[in-house]
């Protein structure tokens, strides 16, 4: 079936998966200074990957229709700093406190990204209502 | 009367040409959604169509244009790609995206006016 707005149902599943990776991004953010998750451990930074996926066989020159999805979510299993906080609860023996390995920085490039990608998909389905409402007009 | 222009060069290759928009728009859509998918190569109309569809209007050939199909293909030459393989840059592709909606606006006020002529023919006042 052709769509009426062209493209459509490939730029929703960018914009689902740039917003899944918004998530990981706030949830990696939020818990900075968790020291100790469900497991007993530092929390562990969350990362997204994303892979292409074909949506329909179709349009106009065979396959097309690429679209994206979260393909999975990994932990970073790299150990966080150790600080000197022996007043800490989860201090160890000797003081130390193992933080979580989130890196601020790390995560509000990750931020700035997914959101910019966000913006230019939205940009699409603008375009493609603009082009839809344009070929309506054929005619009158 | 209306055969001259429901089977006219301009009108036949106006109706392609917006096929042709409407596809590229799908491609770079699918450009924009992938623009953080490693591996990926960006997708655009395969670099051919333009030639073939040029030689057949200049052999006056219309009903090969219209059996023409438009393909896309695999752009791996589109510059650097970045060290997960990927070689979308986003601005590029959010230029093209204005371009070929500004190509689909003019091939369709094209159409339109093609139209609105032919009603001006049949009615004789001009709307």
């Amino acid at each position: 079936m052709m769509n009426l707005i062209p493209a459509i149902d490939v730029t929703a599943s960018a914009l689902t998966a740039e917003k899944v990776k918004l998530d990981v991004v706030s949830q990696n953010i939020a818990n900075a200074h968790t020291t100790r998750g469900p497991d007993g451990m530092p929390y562990a930074r969350k990362i997204v990957s994303f892979e292409a996926e074909l949506n329909r066989a179709g349009g106009l020159g065979g396959a097309t229709g690429q679209g994206v999805r979260v393909g999975q979510i990994t932990e970073d299993k790299s150990l966080g700093p150790l600080v000197y906080n022996p007043s800490h609860p989860d201090a160890d023996a000797g003081g130390m406190v193992r933080m979580p390995n989130v890196n601020l920085a790390m995560e509000m490039v990750d931020l700035m990204t997914a959101s910019r990608s966000y913006e230019a998909n939205l940009s699409v389905v603008r375009t493609a209502r603009q082009m839809a409402q344009k070929a309506l007009r054929i005619g009158s | 009367m209306i055969d001259s222009v429901m089977a006219s060069e301009n009108y036949v290759l106006a109706k392609k040409l917006l096929d042709a928009a409407a596809f590229r728009h799908e491609l770079i859509a699918t450009n924009l959604a992938n623009v953080e998918t490693p591996g990926f190569k960006r997708v655009d109309l395969a670099p051919d169509f333009s030639q073939k569809l040029g030689s057949l209007v200049q052999k006056g050939d219309l009903d090969g244009t219209r059996d023409l199909a438009i393909q896309h293909h695999e752009d791996t030459h589109a510059g650097p790609a970045r060290p997960d393989g990927n070689n979308i840059e986003l601005d590029r592709e959010l230029l093209e995206l204005n371009r070929n909606a500004l190509e689909y606006e003019f091939l369709a006020e094209y159409t339109s006016n093609s139209l609105q002529r032919l009603k001006t023919a049949i009615t004789g006042r001009v709307i």
